[in-house]
């Protein structure tokens, strides 16, 4: 079993394992804030403006959207690579080091896969709208049907993206409620009103917490998670080889899929910094998310980040190095220079050069600095899809076929509907659902004392 | 049918490892343990095994051999298409679709075992001897029989290992080995 000195305790203010029970389950019992509130309102305006949004793309058709005949991929697919990168680090946090038995990721593996899971709802949504005739979306699934017989294409990476993200979901979904049953069990078993004891009963699926349940628990867990580190890396290489596969200037490169995998994944990590300082802050759990929690996040961002920058970098050069014109032109002409300049910049300064400034240890134990580098990072991953997917449809081969893009309310409106379902989820998540996993913060609570000797 | 068991809680994990060491000493045999987290040396000293991980590699093992069968049979025995003269039996552009369903099956799969192993479903009401031993308690079970003529001296073993409380209940325990 892995024990560390390195990295101190987990859990800080000498708890026992009724406290933990007490202080993560606190807030299902207390009264929602006045922010909580607020914040309901805001999702809920921003959910509907998604949902009228919808309704405009459904009930009219692509027309309504912005994309035209050179750019046909627009908002709707940067969105959907962007929700689909901040999934990944859910499952990437929880499961990498589940895999690597990190302790340390007990205080946020269960908001990483709650995140998870409406990040990859959220962008499950893009695709099937794309679709136009939304209605017609089954026609994806194999199945012997009285349409040919057809069969899907087998050989396409669009239909490798929806076998990639059906399995994701379900495997995020199962995973997150699955390791959620032993604390709705504690909460079912403690609460005194008749209600919560049989809401939780029933959610709880009957939960013993014997040793030989404890036992299939672990080997689960190991499963679901060994098999979801490969779904991981594969479900983003599918999504790189939706662009690789084309031969379109920009797209048509080897690099894509490491590069949209580790993009994914800093993303996300991006993401759950942002979320974890917030659940921290306004749920006072200094004691169970650490500075040194965060410290190492941060220090992940810093890595992650150099990664990516030599990707840029790597692109950049291959351009120049390659001799092929198309390409050269995308990069120097079209991106580093050109009417998408701002973008390119802001997805280099945002995701390269900004993350750097968690060399210094001040700015990793400064919570705001933390915060808002987070967030710049996730703006910044907006932009490099914004630069992927647009920049190189906008002026490809063609001169003749040469057009601007920009989005319409609608495509503004679904991409804004997204994020408020995906915050109304995190809301609805704080609340009714305990934001650390309480049986595994229990379980490192010995090592704790171990290294106090 | 129910039976008559002795409960022994403990506070903490250490004093429920020597009980049950002391108690394993004495041949008598371990009903079941319920604790707040899973034990690693716990599960050592019980020797638990589980063939999961097993079922798991021959779900995936049918499921993609099931997979590529299909994908053969549908895209070059039952509707070959022709893709720009590409070959309709594209062996290696079935794989990944192979390895990412193969994950799913596995996924659903082991979740049908996971449920049927520990006896869990929607709305199943929990059987357990002591509700705290999901909060902060851990809690041992023997059955009365195993301990006939030797009761008043187990009392005193669990009391003497440090446990908290010892009391005799009656009920009906379903237990998978």
């Amino acid at each position: 079993m892995y024990k560390t000195k390195i990295r101190g305790p987990l859990i800080l203010g000498g708890k026992t394992l009724r406290n933990i029970s007490e202080d993560v389950i606190a807030p299902i019992y207390q009264k929602a804030p006045l922010w909580w509130w607020i914040m309901l309102g805001l999702s809920l305006l921003m959910s509907a403006f998604g949902l009228w949004a919808m309704y405009v793309t459904i009930s009219t058709g692509i027309g309504t959207w912005g994309v035209n005949n050179s750019v046909g991929w627009g908002w709707a697919i940067i969105n959907f690579v962007w929700w689909i990168g901040i999934g990944h680090a859910g499952t990437a946090f929880s499961i990498f080091l589940l895999v690597l038995r990190q302790k340390w990721r007990t205080s946020i593996n269960r908001a990483a896969e709650a995140m998870t899971v409406f990040a990859v709802g959220a962008a499950a949504l893009f695709p099937a709208l794309h679709m136009g005739r939304i209605w017609l979306a089954f026609y994806i699934i194999p199945y012997p049907n009285t349409r040919g017989p057809l069969w899907v294409n087998f050989n396409s990476p669009l239909f490798w993206d929806f076998a990639a993200i059906s399995a994701y979901l379900l495997i995020s979904v199962s995973f997150w409620y699955f390791g959620m049953l032993p604390d709705f069990a504690t909460i079912r078993d403690r609460a005194t009103s008749k209600i919560k004891k049989s809401v939780y009963g029933i959610l709880a699926f009957g939960w013993k917490g014997s040793i030989r349940d404890w036992k299939n628990y672990e080997s689960l867990a190991f499963i679901l998670g060994g098999i979801a580190a490969v779904l991981v890396v594969s479900v983003h290489s599918i999504v790189a080889t939706d662009f690789a596969v084309s031969v379109i200037p920009g797209w048509h490169t080897t690099i894509f899929p490491p590069y949209f995998v580790v993009g994914a994944i800093f993303s996300g990590f991006a993401m759950v910094l942002t979320l974890m300082i917030l659940i921290r802050k306004l749920y006072n759990f200094e004691n169970y998310v650490t500075d040194s929690h965060l410290n190492a996040i941060a220090k992940i961002l810093i890595f992650i980040s150099l990664i990516m920058g030599t990707g840029y970098a790597t692109e950049v050069f291959i351009a120049w190095y390659s001799g092929n014109e198309f390409e050269m032109f995308t990069f120097f002409h079209n991106r580093i220079t050109g009417e998408y300049t701002f973008m390119f910049w802001a997805m280099v300064v945002c995701n390269a050069l900004v993350p750097q400034l968690f060399w210094s240890k001040k700015i990793r134990s400064n919570l705001t600095a933390l915060f808002i580098i987070s967030i710049i990072i996730n703006i910044g991953m907006w932009y490099e899809r914004f630069n992927i997917v647009v920049t190189s449809l906008a002026n490809d081969y063609l001169p003749a076929n040469w057009v601007n893009y920009e989005p319409t309310l609608v495509e503004v409106g679904i991409y804004v509907g997204t994020l408020g379902i995906f915050i109304l989820g995190i809301l609805l998540f704080m609340k009714f659902v305990p934001m650390m996993a309480i049986s595994e913060l229990k379980g490192i609570l010995k090592f704790n004392k171990e290294q106090k000797h | 049918m129910t039976n008559k068991y002795i409960i022994g809680v403990f506070d903490d994990e250490e004093t429920l490892l020597d009980a049950v060491r002391k108690v394993k000493e004495k041949d008598i045999d371990i009903r079941d343990v319920y604790t707040p987290y899973p034990s690693e040396t716990l599960l050592e000293i019980l020797k638990i095994k589980s063939y999961f991980t097993y079922y798991a590699f021959l779900y995936g093992f049918g499921g993609a051999l099931a997979l590529l069968a299909f994908m053969y049979y549908a895209a070059v025995i039952d509707w070959p298409m022709n893709f720009g003269g590409k070959p309709s039996e594209a062996f290696p552009s079935f794989i990944i679709v192979t390895i990412v369903l193969t994950i799913f099956l596995i996924t659903v799969l082991s979740l049908f075992t996971f449920s049927v192993r520990t006896d869990i479903y929607p709305g199943r009401k929990a059987i357990m001897p002591d509700p705290r031993s999901t909060d902060d308690k851990f809690v041992m079970v023997v059955a009365k029989d195993q301990i006939r003529n030797m009761e008043e001296e187990y009392h005193q073993m669990l009391k003497d290992s440090g446990a908290s409380e010892v009391y005799e209940k009656e009920m009906e325990l379903k237990i998978k080995p």
